[in-house]
């Protein structure tokens, strides 16, 4: 299958007056097209730099970047010029936030937002681009689209917004689109709903999607293969099933032992100790050591390598886990 | 439950922290790039008004120092004197700043009390007392202020005391205003909403949560009212409205036309007062915009960066970028004890 | 696991509560319209319970929690504590009756007044009843630092100095420092990292144990409710669809709405591809909410009459409430003059057994 996207060794540092944040170690992205990649972590682990790096949206003020491959769809974007960038962003390369009505301009309607995709994209008239519109609202369940064409985004709910975002980012049918917590700010059964539209949307464009999350539940709903993030490094990849049955990276399993699910049946959750380290100072060898129940003096001392375990799982562990399935006793 | 005002709890420590905090404050301000402008004029300025009789070589109010009338500017008068009363106008310019100061701070501070005991009264409170008080600044701001000015300079007497409260008789509504709409916001904060639910009087919450969060922008205005209040008096005391014992700038400027200071080209006589003005109010103004600035979280961060940018050692962050790379990356294979690895694969860590 | 409760005696009952708040318009004394946020909710929670309240935004669970505890007068129905009509007392006794009480709040950046210092913070309850001396309020501070899990090092530092699970911790201590009886628990994990949940909830739980503490836990998350909560109920547009014993409700949801609810949440499970359940359409405003039930306009399985007859809360089962009519059946009620012509009009069903 086509490669969408292949970062090699991207590395994100920030200077501050505190030190030097390091907000991305080393780490290595593969898409292909169709594919729905997770990037998970908590707050704090450098996801987000890191789906913002793709776009090359990190500045250098504030940021200093490195990177060794960054190739989209076979062509090498690592030089782009922002020229360059801004022809691939909008049309090959689409993104949607999380806060909808921040990224949507607030006094235009959306209907001329989305035009706009597609005039600047397609060369298409205004008329033209109006009917796509209408087309592409319809498409991600907007009822009376063409009325809700002319509200302005502060007019509409918060599910209906991410909705308009996203016939924005498919207008053009992008390559790749990237979605940094696209529903959190949402009530549960509009994230349902918004889900399930981005997982048809995507499949059937044939849009590759990554999309980066800090919630576990929207990982198993949509995505295909996940990587899991901690302090700035990859600690696991994995395909979706295999790392909800059999993870093997401590983090991974504490992560979602502390998440309740319904089939708990106790009243005690598993808790992980400890805090996620502050990003000016880490901890030595392993990242994780610290708050791992399996830490060795070896851990203390070393940074485990990221290894490649049957052919399509990756793990960064001196001594990774294999429990069949997760207990909670 | 005997009634007591809610100051005391943890005072110490408050007052403590709060020195610290004004510490900081002023540090902040002298880092900012203008702030540095601001706060050595205004302290220049504060500097000459109290040790005026030190500075100035002679005594404005003595009537015994004057001396011949409409000198230009020589090393004895450093700016001449006045054209109607022959007193050095340098002096004059540094007992002026003294009037200008204690005109424009005072009425700033009090501006400032009133202003934000309105405000939070109206924003907290509500009902009543907020539609009497919104009234009352709706009217005052229909009121043309120069008539009403000067029926009660007639009336009530000309000295400086009188000014001042005039002034803030006037000002305090813009304030009013603007402290209500940030108490509107500040009601709703979820510790207010805690300290009600533990049963606090409204009185506590006003004092303890909703003024303190407002003190930001009280001294803003303090600092910008008060420029806003220099040019008012010098105004004032141009139209001959000001207290006519006094020497203030503005009133040199009204001395000055009417003793014909351009007729005679004495233009040192107009230029001091005016340029007096316009350093105070431009370094009051410039510390309240400075101030505003620090306070205004978004314009922090950006100013750090850039100088931490500047002063990066490139081979230490190399160094970082190094630390990153996995050992296999850069050829090296760790050494591998056999730990408690389950998992067999063909990297060799065997179960 | 689950406690016992049904042989406990109630501490708060709610009887036909409903809380409106006016939309004002342009002019003043002119109303626009009723937000009605509360929909004649009647419900019962026994001493040292948790019980939960879920459901998404407007649906009125926050209004509720507020009800509940003396911050919001309801427009109509009564709330009884401890055997006292909250809203009828003298503000005397009001007063004194809420002491009782207390909440915590879901946002940890907002819930702490930033220029106070830890000490500051959860002794202001204390400080608010009238405690005067210093040393009497630093130490049961310093006593409730410990039990939250942080230490006496941290009485003069800052919110700022904290994170974000640390800081509910804050929170949860100024809240317990009146020995209240009942405490409303307003989403007090949505806003922090979901490892961070499990502390937290632990945290709540040993609380509960050691104070004999009843609980009413707000949440749209279900799963955490269905460890936490031993009664609870799923709230839409402010009324109740589904109440009861947490333990019967997941064992066997009836509510379309709690399904819906359920197909959401993480399972361990991941064997074949999740169906999700999408409901169509967006939660409705609470303005002018849709007549008959009040779900019907997104209920996957509406029927009919659903447009037009509001449910009632039948006990299904012991100590299991649903609102629906397509568990309950419909109530015999007159019948509209055009019935026949409703009936004719759409081919589903109007009436159905469970």
């Amino acid at each position: 299958m086509k490669q969408v996207l292949k970062l090699r060794n991207l590395k994100v540092i920030f200077p501050t007056n505190y030190g030097i944040i390091r907000a991305v170690e080393s780490v290595d992205l593969d898409i292909h097209e169709r594919e729905c990649v997770a990037l998970v972590g908590e707050s704090g682990c450098g996801k987000s730099v890191t789906s913002q790096s793709v776009m090359r949206l990190i500045d250098s003020p504030p940021a200093i970047t490195r990177v060794d491959t960054l190739e989209f769809d076979g062509r090498d974007i690592k030089d782009y010029t922002p020229k360059q960038m801004q022809e691939i962003r909008g049309k090959e390369m689409g993104m949607i936030f999380q806060d909808a009505l921040t990224s949507l301009n607030p006094v235009m309607t959306c209907g001329k937002q989305i035009d706009e995709m597609y005039i600047r994209h397609q060369g298409l008239s205004k008329e033209e681009a109006r009917e796509h519109t209408v087309k592409a609202l319809e498409l991600v369940g907007l009822p009376e689209p063409r009325k809700r064409a002319n509200s302005f985004p502060h007019e509409l709910s918060g599910g209906m917004r991410q909705r308009v975002l996203l016939a924005m980012a498919f207008a053009c049918l992008p390559k790749l689109l990237i979605a940094d917590e696209p529903t959190t700010a949402l009530d549960v059964t509009i994230q349902a709903q918004v889900l399930s539209m981005l997982r048809n949307m995507q499949r059937g464009c044939g849009t590759a999607l990554l999309l980066v999350t800090h919630d576990l539940s929207v990982v198993s709903a949509i995505a295909d293969t996940v990587y899991v993030m901690y302090a700035g490094k990859i600690v696991e990849k994995a395909p979706v099933r295999e790392l909800f049955s059999t993870p093997h990276h401590p983090y991974t399993v504490g992560l979602m032992s502390a998440v309740p699910r319904l089939s708990d049946t106790e009243r005690v959750f598993t808790q992980i100790p400890g805090t996620v380290p502050h990003p000016t100072q880490k901890p030595s060898g392993c990242y994780f050591h610290p708050r791992c129940q399996y830490a060795t003096a070896e851990c203390k001392k070393e940074m485990p390598p990221l290894k490649t375990i049957d052919s399509n799982r990756e793990v960064r562990c001196h001594h990774p886990l294999s429990i069949r399935g997760v207990s909670h006793a | 439950m005997k009634k007591k005002l809610p100051i005391h709890h943890g005072m110490a420590r408050g007052i403590e922290k709060r020195l610290k905090n004004t510490g900081l404050f002023i540090k902040r301000i002298w880092s900012h790039k203008q702030g540095k402008i601001g706060l050595t004029m205004v302290g220049f300025l504060v500097v000459v008004a109290i040790f005026a009789p030190y500075i100035a070589p002679f005594n404005p109010y003595d009537v015994a120092e004057r001396t011949t009338k409409g000198l230009p500017p020589s090393s004895k008068h450093l700016l001449g004197t006045t054209i109607n009363t022959g007193q050095d106008i340098f002096s004059m310019l540094v007992y002026g700043t003294r009037v200008s100061l204690i005109v424009g701070v005072t009425s700033g501070i009090c501006i400032a009390i009133v202003g934000s005991i309105l405000g939070v009264a109206a924003g907290y409170i509500g009902g009543l007392v907020d539609s009497l008080v919104m009234r009352i600044v709706d009217i005052m701001l229909v009121i043309p202020t120069l008539p009403l000015v000067i029926v009660l300079t007639n009336v009530l007497g000309r000295d400086y005391w009188t000014i001042i409260l005039i002034f803030v008789a006037l000002g305090w509504t813009g304030l009013a205003r603007t402290i209500r709409s940030l108490v509107l916001v500040l009601k709703n904060s979820n510790y207010v909403k805690a300290a009600e639910l533990a049963g606090a009087s409204r009185w506590h919450i006003m004092i303890r949560h909703i003024l303190p969060g407002t003190s930001h922008l009280l001294i803003m205005s303090t600092a910008l009212s008060s420029a806003g209040i220099m040019v008012a008096e010098a105004g004032l005391s141009f139209l001959g409205l000001g207290d006519p014992t006094a020497i203030s700038w503005g009133k040199m400027l009204a001395e000055a036309q009417r003793g014909g200071a351009l007729l005679f080209g004495a233009w040192w006589w107009i230029l001091t007062p005016g340029i007096g003005i316009f350093l105070a109010v431009f370094s009051f103004m410039r510390l309240g915009i400075v101030m505003e600035e620090i306070m205004n979280p978004r314009m922090q961060r950006s100013s750090g960066v850039y100088k931490v940018f500047k002063n990066l050692n490139s081979a230490y962050v190399e160094e970082v970028f190094n630390s990153m790379d996995d050992y296999a990356k850069i050829g090296v294979t760790p050494a591998f004890e056999h730990g408690k690895g389950e998992v067999t694969h063909e990297t060799g860590l065997k179960a | 696991m689950h406690k016992d409760v049904k042989n406990r005696t109630p501490i708060l009952s709610m009887r036909n509560v409903s809380v409106n708040f006016p939309v004002k318009g342009g002019l003043p004394f002119i109303k626009k319209g009723v937000i009605q946020a509360v929909s004649d909710v009647s419900l019962t929670i026994k001493r040292g319970e948790t019980f939960g309240i879920v459901g998404e935004s407007g649906c009125g669970k926050t209004t509720l929690g507020n009800a509940m505890i003396g911050m919001v007068r309801p427009t109509s129905g009564e709330v009884i504590f401890n055997g006292k009509n909250l809203y009828a007392l003298s503000r005397e006794e009001f007063k004194t009756t809420r002491r009782a009480m207390q909440m915590i709040f879901q946002d940890p950046f907002s819930s702490l007044n930033p220029r106070f210092n830890v000490y500051q913070i959860i002794s202001e309850p204390m400080f608010i009843r009238g405690e005067d001396d210093d040393e009497t309020m630093k130490e049961r501070v310093v006593e409730l630092l410990e039990l939250v899990g942080l230490s006496a090092d941290d009485l003069y530092r800052y919110p700022s100095d904290f994170s974000g699970g640390q800081r509910q911790r804050l929170g949860i201590a100024r809240s317990i420092i009146l020995n209240p009886s009942f405490l409303v628990c307003d989403e007090p994990v949505s806003a922090l990292d979901v490892s961070i949940h499990a502390q937290i909830l632990n945290l709540l739980n040993t609380i509960q144990q050691q104070m004999k503490l009843t609980y009413v836990f707000i949440s749209h998350n279900l799963a955490v409710v269905k460890n936490m909560c031993d009664s609870m109920a799923v709230m839409y547009l402010g009324k109740i669809m589904e109440s009861g014993s947490s333990e019967r409700i997941f064992k066997n949801p009836l509510h379309p709405y709690t399904q819906a609810l359920l197909s959401v949440v993480l399972d361990t499970v991941v064997e074949k591809e999740r169906e999700l359940v999408v409901l169509k359409g967006d939660i409705p405003s609470p303005i002018n909410p849709p007549s008959g039930c009040r779900f019907w306009q997104r209920c996957p399985q509406a029927m009919q009459g659903c447009k037009t007859i509001p449910p009632e809360s039948i006990e299904i089962e012991e100590d299991h409430f649903v609102a629906c009519h397509l568990v309950n059946g419909f109530p015999d009620v007159e019948l509209p003059s055009n019935y026949d012509q409703l009936v004719a009009e759409k081919p589903t069903r109007t009436h159905s057994m469970h």
